[in-house]
């Protein structure tokens, strides 16, 4: 969830290029299925979290582009705010 | 004459749609083909064959999609139908075994499912009572509405005559349930239960076999180990319904479905042997599970 979230704050996004873009951002480490990837698509478009910004036909299929709500966006900040407090009690612990 | 051979991306669409099938018909209709567009874009070049990972990631995210689409209205009133439907599954089950010697009452009984299964609760009320006053007084040894020679023997699934272990008062309490829960379903008149699967019958035919023989003695009160997969299987999904959805509906269902079978149980205290409890064990053990699932904890902000 949290790729998902970092991905969009560059700008709306469909699920092949969120795909595209968590891969590149965790450095292949997280590769979610597809249908992994929409459910946590759908499980963060229910929470307010991201929302579908516009749909668009291609190949006579319909495609939805998603954003990051501000909600979103401050739990995402959050979030990393938490992870780079606990790296800090690591990486470089006070005397 | 030659035949055409498919090109590689419409075999593989082929089979990723009926991976899709997992996903419930609505989101299927809404989504399915944005799924096979940024599947068919993910696959390699010349692949015909799904990759593993992505036909288990349908599958689970078919499952937990329709977990999803389950987990919407009124949570008690979802999880008293639940379980009126599964102990209305079990009270034809009891029956089934039995219909070619009472075709009718075997029938009415299967209309009772059928008109909880479609959510009719006006009409499984009549039927289920009329089904459960015959089934109590057959229990009992008595006879209403029609004369029915005793014992009833099996026509197929079981090898054991009518109520045969069991007690009127556990017959009428497995009624009685179905019966009060329909009552307070009546009563709610804004919201019609949820129309349910044709599962359930398949359901009530394996628990009314006797099943593979695994009681070290079965002269007593006999559990067919059929019965024992059917029921903890369901309970399983139950919990992990109840886990991925963070609902209780589901633990409600259990909870009276445990309810039923130890009401069973009791009433046959005095022959219960180890495996009877280890039985009642597995399905409580899911049932509290079910239970307490809703409120696992968070693991971080976005969980």
């Amino acid at each position: 969830m949290y790729f998902v979230l970092a991905a969009l704050r560059a700008g709306p996004l469909h699920g092949h290029a969120i795909s595209k873009s968590v891969k590149e951002l965790s450095g292949g480490r997280v590769q979610p299925s597809v249908g992994t990837l929409y459910g946590i698509l759908e499980r963060l478009n229910e929470r307010g979290v991201i929302a579908v910004d516009r749909e668009e036909t291609v190949n006579g299929r319909n495609r939805r582009y998603f954003r990051i709500t501000d909600e979103g966006q401050a739990l995402v900040e959050a979030e990393a705010r938490r992870m780079h407090e606990a790296a800090q009690l690591v990486l470089h612990p006070s005397t | 004459m030659t035949t055409a051979t498919p090109s590689p991306t419409t075999v593989l669409e082929r089979r990723y749609r009926r991976l899709l099938l997992a996903y419930p018909r609505k989101y299927r209709a809404a989504h399915g083909d944005e799924l096979l567009d940024v599947l068919l874009e993910s696959a390699g070049p010349g692949r015909t064959v799904p990759a593993p990972r992505e036909a288990w990631g349908l599958l689970t995210g078919g499952v937990r999609s329709r977990i999803a689409h389950q987990a919407t209205g009124s949570a008690w009133a979802d999880g008293l139908h639940l379980g009126v439907t599964a102990v209305a599954a079990a009270n034809l089950a009891a029956l089934l075994p039995y219909v070619g010697a009472m075709p009718l009452w075997t029938l009415l009984s299967a209309l009772a499912l059928l008109a909880v299964l479609r959510g009719r609760v006006l009409a499984a009320l009549p039927l289920s009572l009329v089904t459960g006053l015959k089934a109590v007084a057959m229990a009992d040894g008595r006879q209403v509405f029609d004369v029915t020679l005793l014992p009833v023997d099996p026509s197929f699934l079981s090898d054991r005559p009518l109520f045969a272990v069991s007690s009127p008062f556990a017959v009428a309490s497995q009624y009685a349930v179905v019966l009060l829960g329909l009552l307070v379903l009546a009563s709610r008149r804004r919201e019609a239960p949820r129309v349910r699967s044709w599962w359930w019958y398949g359901a009530a035919v394996a628990v009314a076999w006797a099943g593979p023989a695994w009681m070290e003695d079965d002269r007593t009160f006999p559990l067919s180990l059929s019965r024992l997969a059917v029921e903890a299987a369901a309970l399983g999904l139950a919990a992990a319904a109840c886990y991925l959805a963070r609902d209780p509906r589901w633990a409600l269902a259990s909870g009276i479905y445990l309810l039923v079978t130890s009401v069973e149980l009791t009433l046959h205290a005095e022959e219960l042997t180890r495996q009877h409890l280890a039985y009642w064990a597995v399905l409580a053990v899911l049932a509290l599970g079910a239970a307490c699932a809703p409120f696992r904890q968070r693991r971080h902000c976005l969980d």
